[in-house]
């Protein structure tokens, strides 16, 4: 795996932050530094976040009411803060996924035009 | 924020793990596994711990934006900015100084002002739902007066019995009880009081208990109820004063109890020590008690309506039962126009939460003029403040910038800026509610004469306290919020660099503490021009010719009825007394007479002349004085026709009379009054022809304002029925109050229980002048304070400007320029500051000070020559404020400036 260089890396658009997190979360609860390395594992690094960011977004989607958090001890044996996903954080996520694929989808129709007509 | 999680919140804030330490493990945690990933995919340990640090981002910023979404923010930060506060002004003590007196003088004077306006006007009565009371008084539909509040006990008692849309009524009377027995007097202020009176105010004791209905019944003993104030004052609170005697003009009275602390009685600027039933009148009064006149008004009434009672059905009922009570009291001698009259009273009600006042018909528009100049002066040392905040914001760039390359928001600077603010604000105010109970006392003592001691509860209460809140967060909002909007809005890079590269928009800057200045300069005009009103207003008032020579006069008031002088001794009596006082050395000339000028009695009545009939209504009234034949000479009127009294003018002597010319006009025109007569009119009849035997010349009788009344001077031995003239004026060669002692020598010999009040002449008649010296002495000091707030203010703001374009100075001075021309470069702009100013200052007079009409006396609200002088006197003071600075500027060497740079 490479690392990119970090002028590479795309800014996230406003808001995303918080459907990124419940999707990491929707398989299984993790702690912040595990969130952090699967949105950059699955985003093939093209994502640029830095980590630091997420806590006040896990605070946030806290005071929703989207995720829980608890301490455990992770697999090295460290006190960690485990988060995961409620069921109202469940159904938030699949209503900002399909916001998420309407929006691209308007998006790319006016860069793209359209395969019917003529 | 979710307003639902605020509980958990709380109680993490006292569990004992706070959520800050545990957002730090959580952090540490996180930068400890990144930094084992980096050492496990190669990497040195150091630079796996950098990369790590490096790939998380600023730990302090994540720290602050977290604790953000918790709203931590605001407690913890709150307190962060007031010890930051704290420091900062601490570090500046010369600055936090000036402001802080600066704020305390401006809040201060308001508040003042402020608790004068509430104690005289809007405090409510210290009794249960004082809403609910209601004074009643007597008007003649048919007259267009404005009714009486006054009441007879007559009518005191057919209210009361007949009336039932009140749960409670009462009654009461204010007056004077002498303690002491014989000679010298000690009074005391008293209250008489309805049985009903405590009870309806719903009152408990401090002690013992109060007055109540069986205490009310004729014929009763007489039971005594001090006041708290008293009780302490004179028996120390102790609890033997409960069943003591107490001697109240010569008759025991049992002393029952004590009233509660805070209950002064139902007036508003006065005090009670003793409070006694209205039955013991007829152990003062004797067989021809007050209880039964059915002319002598001396009572107040006042009622607590009956709750579901609205005031349209108050008012009907009165108006059904009015014609019952006033039947029932009609005074039978009157003539049938004067019975007519009174059987078409009307009994009406005004709201009593408040309490009834003589203080506040004197004194609610001087003081609400009083109220608006302290603004004023309030809002010029907020300006002196916000140019200070000004400066010192321009001072602070670089710290300012800094803290925001570190991340911190512009609110937050503002937030922290404005606590500072708010810091200033809250000191000012605290010693300016010190300044304010030492002011408002010395105010009240001043306005306190000796005739009228003025009692005013300025204790603070929530009103006053709420008001000195609200002014000092105004005037912190007012003086912090604009510079620090300006301060915040800065360029980092430019302020990194320093130096005077710093003032981005100089001019702009400029221009607005050019602003500020010249508004101070209007608004000091403003108070200027007022306190040159009123200071004139005064002199034309001391200075006028009132007709009489005021100084050296000892006026001596006898009081025949308590020494219990039979009424046909009592002019025997006087005369020898008058005769004695005449042989005592130092005495120039004695007279007596039933009451002197401006004194605050008056008498009054209609006559007729031949040539009089076509005057009607108030143009008929004329006023009436008793004098000796020594009246007019010790009091040094002048005689311009005809004669003066003698001893050939006595009681069995027919009644002559001495007329002033305005009487002498009014009656007799363009005729010589002298051997013409004229008759009273009493009761629609007219007397006996009286014939008039000297004019003398016009003098006050009332007030001094007054257009002079028309006024006759009869013998003093001619006074009607069982009044007795026992005010005694002695013109001395001496100060009149050395003579005190004589006088009670003199008087003594002749008779000793009679008690003797002393004051002079000339304090009587300052007396009379309370509102408008009290007027002058506060606006001139105002005003003096506003100017030099002003002045400091010009000068400052001129220094900074001197110091900020020293640069400049030096530069022109190194290129040729004369340093007298630097000089009217400053001067310059000080004269268009001053002018701006002024002219905005003359408009705004113009507009407000009409409104001081009716306080003014002898000249207008727009008195050129008041103008011109404070136009002139502000312009001096101003030019000096700014030579200074000025002649600084001129002094700059152009080596030294340069360097500074």
């Amino acid at each position: 795996m490479t690392r990119q260089s970090s002028e590479d890396r795309l800014e996230l658009v406003y808001g995303s932050l918080d459907m990124l997190i419940l999707r990491t979360l929707q398989w299984g609860p993790t702690h912040g530094h595990g969130i952090a390395k699967s949105i950059e594992r699955m985003s093939e690094e093209s994502l640029k976040v830095e980590h630091g960011s997420l806590y006040p977004a896990l605070q946030r989607l806290q005071q929703e009411g989207w995720i829980t958090a608890e301490w455990g001890v992770s697999k090295n044996n460290q006190r960690a803060k485990y988060y995961h996903l409620t069921t109202a954080g469940r159904r938030q996520l699949v209503a900002e996924t399909s916001r998420w694929e309407r929006y691209v989808r308007a998006i790319t129709g006016v860069l793209r035009p359209a395969d019917t007509g003529g | 924020m979710n307003w639902r999680r605020e509980p958990s919140k709380l109680g993490a804030l006292f569990r004992r793990r706070k959520p800050v330490d545990d957002l730090e493990e959580e952090i540490r945690a996180h930068l400890e596994m990144e930094e084992r990933e980096n050492l496990e995919a190669g990497m040195p340990p150091e630079e796996a711990h950098y990369a790590a640090l490096r790939r998380f981002g600023n730990v302090t910023l994540t720290q602050e934006r977290s604790r953000e979404m918790w709203g931590w923010e605001s407690f913890e930060t709150l307190w962060q900015d007031i010890r930051y506060g704290l420091r900062i002004l601490a570090k500046n003590r010369g600055f936090t100084a000036v402001a802080v007196l600066t704020l305390a003088i401006g809040i201060g004077a308001n508040t003042a002002i402020f608790s004068l306006i509430n104690a005289v006007m809007l405090r409510m009565l210290p009794v249960q739902r004082p809403n609910e009371l209601r004074l009643v008084g007597m008007v003649d539909p048919h007259s267009d007066g404005d009714g009486d509040t006054s009441f007879t006990n007559p009518l005191w008692e057919q209210v009361r019995d007949r009336q039932d849309v009140f749960s409670g009524v009462l009654a009461w009377s204010g007056s004077r009880f002498d303690l002491a027995q014989g000679g010298a007097v000690h009074y005391a202020n008293g209250m008489w009081v309805s049985g009903d009176f405590f009870k309806t105010l719903e009152l408990r004791p401090a002690a013992g208990r109060l007055i109540t209905t069986s205490d009310d019944q004729r014929g009763c003993s007489g039971a005594a109820v001090l006041s708290y104030g008293f009780w302490q004052e004179h028996y120390g609170g102790a609890p033997s004063a409960i069943g003591s005697t107490l001697s109240l003009n010569d008759h025991p009275f049992e002393v029952v109890g004590v009233a509660p602390p805070g209950f002064y009685g139902m007036e508003v600027g006065r005090n009670f020590d003793v409070a006694i039933p209205i039955c013991a009148a007829t152990l003062f009064d004797g067989k021809k008690t007050r209880l039964d006149q059915r002319s002598y008004w001396w009572l107040r009434v006042a009622g607590r309506v009956k709750p579901g009672v609205s005031l349209s059905k108050l008012a009907a009922r009165l108006g059904v039962l009015s014609p019952q009570i006033f039947t029932a009291a009609l005074p039978q001698d009157w003539d049938s126009n004067g019975q007519k009259s009174f059987l078409r009273q009307v009994l009406v009600t005004t709201p009593a939460a408040t309490g009834t006042s003589e203080l506040r018909g004197q004194f609610d528009r001087p003081l609400q003029m009083l109220m608006g100049v302290v603004g004023l002066v309030l809002l010029i040392a907020c300006a002196n403040i916000a140019s200070l905040m000004l400066a010192r914001a321009a001072a602070r760039q670089k710290d300012l910038a800094m803290r925001q390359a570190l991340g911190a928001s512009r609110l937050r600077l503002i937030r922290q800026l404005l606590t500072e603010c708010v810091l200033l604000s809250s000191a000012g105010a605290l010693v300016g509610i010190l300044l304010a109970r030492w002011g408002t006392a010395l105010l009240v003592r001043y306005i306190s004469t000796a005739d009228n001691a003025v009692f005013l509860d300025l204790s603070l209460d929530r009103r006053v306290l709420g008001f000195t809140l609200a002014i000092a967060i105004f005037t912190s909002v007012l003086f912090g919020l604009l510079p620090e909007l300006r301060a915040t809005r800065v360029s980092l890079a430019l302020a990194m660099k320093g130096g005077q590269a710093v003032e981005i928009d100089r001019r702009a800057r400029f221009r607005n503490r050019h602003w500020i200045v010249a508004s101070q300069v209007a608004l000091s005009l403003v108070l200027l021009v007022a306190a040159g009103l009123f200071l004139r207003s005064f002199w034309k008032l001391a200075t006028l010719d009132i007709g009489f020579d005021r100084n050296n006069v000892l006026v001596v008031g006898a009081n025949l009825e308590t020494a219990k002088v039979p009424g046909d001794q009592q002019l025997s009596i006087c005369e020898a007394i008058e005769s004695r006082l005449r042989a005592l050395p130092g005495v120039v000339s004695v007279g007596r007479s039933w009451t002197t000028p401006v004194s605050g009695s008056g008498w009054n009545g209609w006559i007729e002349t031949e040539w009089s009939k076509g005057l009607t209504g108030r143009n008929s009234l004329a006023w009436f004085n008793f004098v000796s034949p020594g009246y007019l000479g010790t009091l040094r009127m002048t005689l311009l026709a005809g004669r003066n009294f003698n001893d050939r003018d006595t009681k069995t002597a027919p009644a002559v009379v001495i007329v002033n010319q305005t009487l002498a006009q009014r009656f007799f025109p363009n005729l010589n009054p002298i051997g013409r007569t004229f008759r009273i009119v009493e009761y629609g009849k007219p007397g006996p022809p009286i014939e008039v035997v000297g004019v003398v010349r016009d003098s006050k009788y009332q007030t001094l304002r007054e257009k002079t009344h028309p006024t006759a001077f009869f013998q003093v031995t001619k006074i009607p029925g069982d009044g007795e003239a026992e005010t005694f004026e002695l013109r001395t060669g001496v100060r009149p109050s050395g003579l005190v002692s004589e006088v009670q020598a003199a008087v003594a010999g002749v008779n000793k229980e009679i008690p003797l009040e002393f004051h002079t002449l000339s304090e009587q008649v300052n007396d009379s002048m309370v509102q408008e010296r009290m007027l002058a002495l506060l606006s001139g000091f105002f005003g003096t304070l506003a100017l030099l707030l002003a002045m400091i203010g010009l000068y400052g703001t001129l220094s900074y400007l001197v110091a900020q374009r020293q640069t400049e100075f030096g530069i022109r001075m190194a290129l040729g320029a004369e340093r007298g021309s630097i000089l009217r470069l400053v001067m310059r702009s000080v004269i268009s500051v001053l002018a701006v100013g002024v002219v905005a200052g003359v408009g705004i007079s113009l507009a407000a000070t009409r409104v001081l009409q009716q306080l003014l006396f002898g000249l207008g609200p727009h008195d050129v020559v008041t103008m011109i002088a404070a136009v002139a006197v502000l312009s001096v003071v101003a030019l000096i404020a700014g030579y200074l600075p000025a002649r600084r500027a001129m002094k700059v060497d152009p080596m030294v400036a340069l360097r500074n740079e």
